[in-house]
């Protein structure tokens, strides 16, 4: 203050008078402030801005009408994996129950059945199954959408030119 | 004077010229006569197509069936079409192979079938329902050509019998780098799920093939040619079951073509017919039955109608000599086995079972 006197200071207010600020100062004033607040709040580490979220929340909460919440959501998840289980493991059961039997039935004999000495188209045809389905491997489950047989590579093959 | 020669002159011009236009105008006329003769006749041609398409389609469509059952996992559709008046039908092997619980939709009712044969090797299976059923005429596939129309008839997913129509695009050996045991009609046919083991008709209403798999986006289609579907069933005519025919030759390309074959008998397995007649790796293989063979490839159609048992007459060229020997065919080891040739990546549940009961006094062709 030494180096002003009273008439410089009063040349300064004089010269301070006439100065105004920018155009739009005013408008986003209240914008610049948020952002320059919104900065120095993220100068601090974000697990200290999380923990002090959480705190202001939990502060606002009444913390004892929620505590059923959690014993609320632990009762839910754990119904949705005895059911999942239940479900997934229904097939496998099944599998191993009817994988057993053979699938094949044994070759039939000829002899009875068959007279290569007339006529081919009298003659009469074995009309047993090859295979009982019921002998099997079943593991789908009942009810399940049928599925429309078309495949896309026929399933003739021959691996080599032998004959 | 001048005048009227002028005058003259004028007439004649003028009278050349209504002339002229007259004839234009004739001509173009018959231009366009001709170009809605040619649009009506091309009208009426694909009228008389679309007739001769919905008649084939109206007789077959009573002996086309729809086939459920149930593999091991889940329902399956599929479609199949009766060959005598017994109830035997035919299906794609996916369809009636390795599924169970058949039941069989026909004239608006349900029936039980149950299979009576199923061969991988052809890709088709056999079922049989016990009533009077109407049945499909069997025809021949070897007249076919490439563009000969063909008809399908199927039932694609819960719709009800539906016809397709195309035609022949080719005969093919191979697919994808996989050979068939014997060749397969590709068919420029769109084709939906559901319709596997549909017939595939001539336009005379007679079975030509059955369609076994679908070509990309289901545009096209592979139908094994009925012939192959025939071996099996009279296979199991004679002897209750499939027996494929085995002589035991491996054949690879030779380096030069002799009488016209490039198929050299590169190894004769040891205790094998083929090794019992005489046959000598190196020789070159000219015919087997009545194939004729000169690529190594023919070897697929020609020994896929092998049947065990029969007595098959080889011919091949030795130096410069013909020989044909007279070769009795064993069972083909994949049948022995019991698990026939699977396609790669198959799980091997090919349970078709031909069951080895074949010994040495296998009765020969009569």
């Amino acid at each position: 203050m030494d180096e002003f006197d009273d008439n410089e200071i009063a040349r300064l207010l004089r010269l301070k008078r006439y100065e105004q600020p920018p155009p739009g100062y005013f408008e986003n004033f209240l914008h610049e402030f948020h952002r320059r607040q919104r900065d120095e709040m993220l100068r601090q580490p974000l697990w200290r801005i999380c923990l002090e979220r959480a705190h202001g929340f939990m502060l606002r909460l009444d913390v004892r009408s929620l505590a059923s919440y959690p014993a609320a959501v632990a009762a839910v998840l754990v119904c949705a994996a005895v059911v999942s289980l239940k479900i997934y493991q229904q097939p496998e059961t099944a599998r191993v129950a009817l994988q057993s039997p053979p699938a094949l039935s044994a070759p039939a004999s000829a002899e009875g059945e068959w007279s290569l000495t007339s006529p081919v188209a009298t003659q009469i045809f074995r009309t047993q199954p090859v295979r009982r389905f019921n002998e099997s491997a079943q593991t789908h489950r009942a009810g399940a959408p049928p599925r429309y047989v078309l495949d896309s590579v026929p399933v003739s093959y021959e691996p080599t030119f032998r004959f | 004077m001048p005048g009227k020669a002028a005058f003259a002159l004028i007439f004649c011009l003028s009278a050349s010229l209504l002339f002229a236009q007259e004839q234009a105008a004739k001509k173009g006329s018959d231009r366009v006569k001709d170009t809605f003769e040619r649009v009506m006749a091309q009208a009426e041609s694909a009228t008389a197509v679309s007739h001769q398409v919905k008649d084939v389609f109206e007789r077959a469509a009573k002996a086309v069936v729809k086939i459920h059952g149930v593999d091991e996992h889940s329902p399956i559709c599929g479609t199949g079409f009766f060959i005598d008046p017994t109830g035997t039908l035919y299906t794609a092997y996916t369809v009636g192979g390795e599924a169970g619980n058949f039941t069989i939709e026909f004239g608006g009712k349900k029936y039980p079938a149950h299979q009576l044969l199923a061969d991988i090797r052809s890709g088709t299976a056999m079922l049989k329902i016990d009533a009077p059923t109407p049945a499909l005429p069997i025809g021949k596939s070897e007249g076919l050509e490439v563009a000969t129309p063909v008809i399908a008839v199927g039932y694609p997913l819960d719709l009800p019998e539906t016809p397709n129509f195309g035609m022949i695009a080719g005969f093919d050996r191979k697919y994808l780098g996989r050979y068939f045991s014997t060749t397969h009609l590709r068919v420029n046919l769109p084709t939906q799920r559901g319709e596997a083991g549909a017939p595939l008709l001539n336009m005379k209403g007679e079975v030509v093939g059955i369609v076994v798999s679908s070509l990309e986006n289901n545009s096209a289609c592979y139908a094994v040619p009925i012939e192959a579907a025939e071996k099996i069933r009279g296979d199991f005519m004679r002897f209750g079951e499939a027996r494929h025919g085995w002589i035991g030759i491996n054949v690879s390309m030779a380096r030069q073509p002799v009488e016209g074959s490039v198929a050299e008998m590169k190894q004769i397995m040891e205790d094998t017919p083929a090794a019992r007649s005489g046959i000598k790796s190196g020789d070159i293989l000219l015919q087997v039955g009545r194939k004729r063979v000169t690529q190594p490839e023919d070897v697929l159609d020609a020994s896929f109608f092998i049947t065990a048992g029969d007595i098959v007459p080889i011919t091949v060229m030795r130096g410069n000599q013909k020989l044909t020997f007279s070769v009795q065919a064993t069972l083909h080891p994949a049948s022995r086995s019991g698990v026939l040739l699977a396609s790669p990546g198959t799980p091997a549940i090919n349970q078709q079972a031909i069951p080895l009961s074949l010994g040495s006094d296998v009765p020969p062709t009569p």
